[in-house]
């Protein structure tokens, strides 16, 4: 990646807030190449043996529970019954991978990049991302269960950004959320 | 009688579970709403995951409660949709399968795509990541009949469901060299529709297993 700073316009492309159509013809093909620099991003999953699915298992599991044949029969009854309504959902599947994901998003300007969704609490302070040189390039690598995720950038605390190299839905609230399914 | 007694406990304990999840990341008014639906909801057989993690999308976006309470009220018609569908489709679907619905059906898919999904003759588990693939395709700009007819032909090409989370990348892939998403999958579904006549590919040759070591003398 050259060392120049990219035009404002191809800033907010590269955050996702506006396509390549909406560029002027003459900043189209700065455009072209600061996609393509940030496509040439190695941003594939890995998947890690098993030892930390092992460990992650470990982990998770439930602890001992006291003796339930000391309760009376009403609250058997009543703890039955709370376990089936308050029965832990499936989150994945008892075989599920655990995949290293590492997220990349150019910002020149910014002074702080985060990753923020399902699968931190949307904390938007939990995962930052760390500028690599002076290109504007952030990066984190987190692993995450097998399944799927929806996550935003957030750029300087609050700005919330769709990542421009992934499917996006609407969120709910009139902005877009990246998709991550692995 | 017991169960008379015992209702209000679940249906308190359900409450209280779901105000531990949002304590200090929502407000009160939005965690009593969620509250409220999430017990109606895993009443029902519905996850309450997707209601909480909404919830505390809005609030950690800054988004005025009634426009958090709208959403988390749509993710609840989302969950009811994807279990009705998946019930029509003959899936008896657990949590996970019904909130890969509701993405599926907030990524633009309807009821009656995830029934015809249901209805692939996959397990749920594959059902399962085939809704979630299902929703990323559409998210990518694959038009709807395009990705059902994809997963379902991945689906019932008896290929492994791994295979089903590679198709995002190739559609990218394709769209990359300028191919259009509509095009792309088609092309993938015609593959996977001549592979499931053929039948599922050979299983690799596996290893021959280590020798047992010779007895210590």
């Amino acid at each position: 990646m050259s060392e120049r700073d990219f035009h404002p316009l191809v800033k907010q492309l590269l955050d996702g807030d506006i396509t390549i159509a909406d560029l002027p013809a003459e900043l189209r093909a700065e455009g072209e190449e600061a996609l393509r620099l940030l496509a040439a991003v190695d941003r594939s999953s890995v998947e890690l043996p098993a030892v930390p699915e092992r460990v992650m298992r470990t982990l998770v599991r439930a602890p001992k529970h006291s003796r339930p044949w000391l309760l009376a029969p009403a609250l058997a009854a009543a703890a039955a019954l709370v376990i089936w309504l308050g029965r832990p959902e499936p989150v994945a599947t008892p075989a599920a991978a655990i995949v290293t994901v590492r997220f990349v998003l150019t910002a020149p300007d910014a002074h702080d990049v985060t990753v923020a969704g399902t699968f931190n609490q949307w904390d938007s302070h939990a995962t930052p991302l760390v500028r690599i040189g002076a290109n504007g390039l952030w990066t984190a690598t987190i692993t995450l269960p097998a399944g799927q995720h929806q996550y935003a950038f957030v750029v300087d605390g609050a700005r919330w950004v769709p990542d421009p190299a992934a499917p996006a839905v609407d969120d709910g609230f009139g902005r877009r959320n990246s998709v991550l399914t692995l | 009688m017991l169960t008379v007694l015992a209702l209000p406990l679940a249906l308190l304990a359900m409450q209280q579970g779901i105000a531990d999840r949002l304590a200090g990341r929502v407000s009160p008014d939005i965690a009593a709403l969620v509250g409220e639906l999430g017990t109606a909801a895993a009443a029902r057989g519905l996850p309450i995951d997707p209601l909480i993690q909404k919830a505390i999308e809005g609030s950690a976006k800054g988004i005025p409660f009634e426009r958090v309470a709208t959403a988390v009220r749509l993710v609840a018609m989302q969950l009811d949709t994807a279990a009705g569908a998946l019930r029509n489709g003959g899936l008896a679907a657990d949590t996970a399968a019904i909130a890969a619905g509701a993405f599926a059906i907030t990524a633009g898919l309807s009821g009656r795509d995830i029934a015809q999904l249901a209805r692939s003759g996959a397990q749920v588990p594959e059902v399962t990541v085939g809704l979630r693939v299902a929703g990323t395709l559409v998210a990518l700009g694959v038009p709807p009949s395009e990705t059902v007819a994809l997963v379902t032909a991945t689906l019932q090409s008896g290929r492994p469901a791994g295979e089903l989370l590679a198709l995002p990348g190739l559609v990218q892939a394709q769209m990359a060299k300028g191919v259009r998403p509509a095009q792309a999958a088609a092309g993938l579904a015609r593959a996977a529709a001549a592979q499931g006549r053929r039948g599922p590919p050979p299983a690799r040759p596996q290893p021959p297993p280590h020798p047992e070591p010779p007895p210590r003398p």
